[in-house]
């Protein structure tokens, strides 16, 4: 396996000098590239037998003003699954179109479209996908507040303002200190 | 004579025994609670013996269960489904979600109180209720229809304005036929 | 005053065809529910139901032919319960018995289906669609072992007349399923396609098809369906105990009889899941008839 996974990285980085590799261990291999080289990386490494588009994962990188696209493909002959990591700018979020490849990836980049609002490249598809008259900014960024929204859409029932903490009312039971990393998270 | 008021007591009182005992459910499985139905349905708890049968269309059921919570784009259906149902009809909501939003409380698609757009004749609490709870909650409903007192029905359509106003709220887009029985 | 009587009888008839019928699908839930080891309902059950489904309303409006479906169905059973003689000798049920009823009886045994078809045609439900195709096709199935089995009986006693054979049964004191009995073994495996219990429940499948053609009934349509159902349960087994038990000389004895033969396709449907329509056909198509065929050449050539 690990010479699979040298000679995959040798192959990539070969072909595209700046894409830059983070080996994990097990089965696992990351790739982080330019966007404009998605297609063409998918396109070659589904010829070396990665033929299963398992999922495209999208992050929000709000603080860097990115957006992260992972893109995760499977071989069965090699038991090895690679990401293929590319960030895209949150202003103007436009990315390569990859439904030639694989068609399955029609209905990630509609749910990227309508949850994230990522726009690609001459992607034709209905335009709602889960939401239905939906106004607001996509709903999975993460400058929404689904809170405030849900407090001013919806209709709330007294009662649940006081509901405890969970977090807070175990530590007091068992007296151990709050992580400063969780005290944001906090109530 | 046939007019009578005493009389048309006595059908009622009749009628409602025969509600009682014989109550079609609809269960209307949008959330997690749906996976508790065949348990209460099959010989564990064999809510059959109340006279509880399945109903596999609006049409024929007295009773919608709506199990769990409900996004905004199912409660366009669910509330299709109801208008749907022939008088005499109640509707249970089932599991914290539908009381209060439960775990999705803050959730931007899932509305919180259901009897704001529905009329529920009867709430289970529970996140999720136990059979036990849902079949408590189906005799309380029997116990309520026996003394006349599950009117949900009569309340929609007294007050149809007010629930259209709040359902027109979260669907904006509205293409529904008129409900006028 | 004998056109008195003769109402009067056709009303015991009839209201003795829903009491039976409607007990005995209370009581085949409850062996459902005892089978499943559950408790299930009282047995009275249905009776209940239909009280129920009189008083709700109904304000469904798809067209004239939706409100001519059940009654169609009703009329269909209706006819049928008055040819079909259900004690030896007639006495008060004698009704219309007459000479050739057992080829008419074919006719309009399949009447109430078609009208079942045209009612649930026009409500426009898709799952109605799927559910009527569905019987008509699984009709198609099993009314082949069923004409044969019949076919062998009429010529094998030269009548078409259910009073003639049960007067022959009785004379020569051996039951039709005893002197013919591959005929009576194709008719009982064409009565499971006809009762639609499962694994032949393909018309009404709750998970796939909404209950199927009646989906968009419900109040007293839904009501109108299950008592001519029940009726038409009835009118079935006591037919098939005329043809092949010798008919009965009082109430007990024909509930008895109708009871016993009503258990074959009752506990043959606990145990088994659903066919599929091709299946379902091809069931039919294969020893049932095989062993009508049998029966026809019993019945030329012994």
């Amino acid at each position: 396996m690990e010479k699979i996974k040298s000679n995959l990285i040798e192959a990539i980085k070969g072909t595209y000098p700046d894409a830059r590799e983070q080996d994990h261990e097990g089965n696992r291999l990351d790739f982080y590239v330019k966007k404009q080289c998605v297609p063409s990386i998918l396109n070659y490494i589904k010829g070396e037998g990665y033929i299963h588009l398992s999922h495209i994962a999208f992050v929000d990188w709000i603080e860097e003003g990115e957006f992260e696209l992972i893109y995760i493909v499977w071989s069965p002959k090699d038991k090895i699954k690679i990401f293929i990591r590319a960030r895209v700018d949150r202003e103007n979020p436009l990315m390569p179109n990859i439904e030639s490849i694989w068609r399955q990836a029609n209905t990630y980049q509609r749910e990227a479209r309508e949850m994230y609002g990522i726009q690609f490249e001459g992607f034709e598809a209905p335009n709602e996908f889960v939401l239905e008259d939906w106004n607001e900014i996509p709903p999975m960024r993460r400058d929404f507040d689904t809170q405030a929204y849900a407090e001013e859409t919806f209709f709330h029932r007294p009662g649940r303002e006081d509901a405890m903490d969970v977090r807070e009312a175990i530590i007091e039971r068992s007296r151990e200190e709050i992580p400063d990393f969780a005290k944001k998270y906090s109530r | 004579m046939i007019n009578d008021k005493n009389s048309q007591k006595i059908v009622d009182i009749l009628q409602n025994w025969a509600r009682k005992h014989s109550l079609f459910v609809l269960a209307y499985g949008t959330g997690c609670g749906a996976i508790e139905i065949p348990p209460t349905m099959t010989s564990r708890y064999d809510a059959e013996r109340f006279g509880i049968r399945g109903a596999a269309t609006p049409r024929q059921a007295d009773v919608l269960l709506i199990t769990g919570y409900l996004t905004t784009k199912t409660l366009k259906r669910v509330i299709r489904v109801y208008e749907q149902m022939q008088d005499p009809k109640y509707v249970i909501g089932f599991g914290s979600c539908t009381i209060n939003g439960g775990m999705y409380y803050d959730s931007y698609n899932t509305i919180k109180v259901l009897d704001k757009y529905l009329p529920v004749d009867v709430y289970i609490n529970g996140c999720m209720p136990r059979p036990e709870s849902v079949i408590s909650g189906i005799v309380k409903l029997q116990s309520l229809i026996a003394e006349g007192k599950a009117n949900g029905a009569a309340k929609y359509k007294e007050n149809l304005d007010w629930y259209r106003a709040n359902q027109k709220k979260i669907i904006p887009n509205w293409v529904m036929p008129e409900y006028n029985w | 005053m004998e056109l008195i009587l003769n109402i009067l009888g056709a009303i015991a008839t009839i209201v003795l065809a829903f009491t039976v019928g409607m007990s005995y699908g209370g009581i085949v839930r409850k062996i459902t529910a005892r089978v499943h080891n559950r408790m299930g309902p009282p047995w009275y059950q249905n009776f209940i139901d239909a009280f129920k489904l009189a008083g709700k309303t109904t304000a469904i409006n798809h067209g004239i032919m939706q409100h001519f479906g059940p009654a169609f169905i009703m009329v269909s059973s209706i006819v049928s319960l008055m040819i079909v003689p259900v004690l030896n000798g007639g006495g008060w049920f004698e009704n219309l018995n007459f000479g050739g009823d057992l080829i008419f009886l074919l006719y309009i045994m399949v009447f109430g289906p078609l009208g079942m078809a045209l009612g649930a045609g026009q409500t426009g439900n898709p799952n109605s669609a799927i559910g009527i195709t569905r019987g008509l096709s699984q009709m198609v199935g099993f009314e082949i072992p069923w004409v044969m089995a019949l076919v062998a009986l009429m010529v094998q006693f030269d009548t078409t007349s259910i009073v003639d054979i049960m007067r022959i049964q009785n004379e020569s004191g051996t039951w039709m399923m005893f002197s013919s009995p591959f005929a009576f073994i194709a008719a009982v495996m064409a009565m499971l396609g006809m009762f639609r219990y499962s694994p032949f429940d393909i018309v009404g499948a709750p998970t796939e098809l909404a209950s199927g053609p009646v989906s968009e009934n419900g109040g007293k349509y839904l009501l109108t369906m299950m008592s001519s159902g029940s009726i038409f349960a009835f009118v079935k087994l006591t037919l098939y105990v005329d043809l092949f038990m010798g008919g009965a000389d009082n109430l007990i004895i024909l509930v008895l009889k109708t009871f016993a033969l009503y258990m074959i396709p009752v506990l043959y449907g606990i145990v088994s899941p659903r066919y599929r329509t091709e299946q379902s056909i091809r069931f039919f198509w294969g020893w049932p008839t095989f062993f009508g065929l049998l029966a026809i050449l019993y019945a030329v050539f012994v």
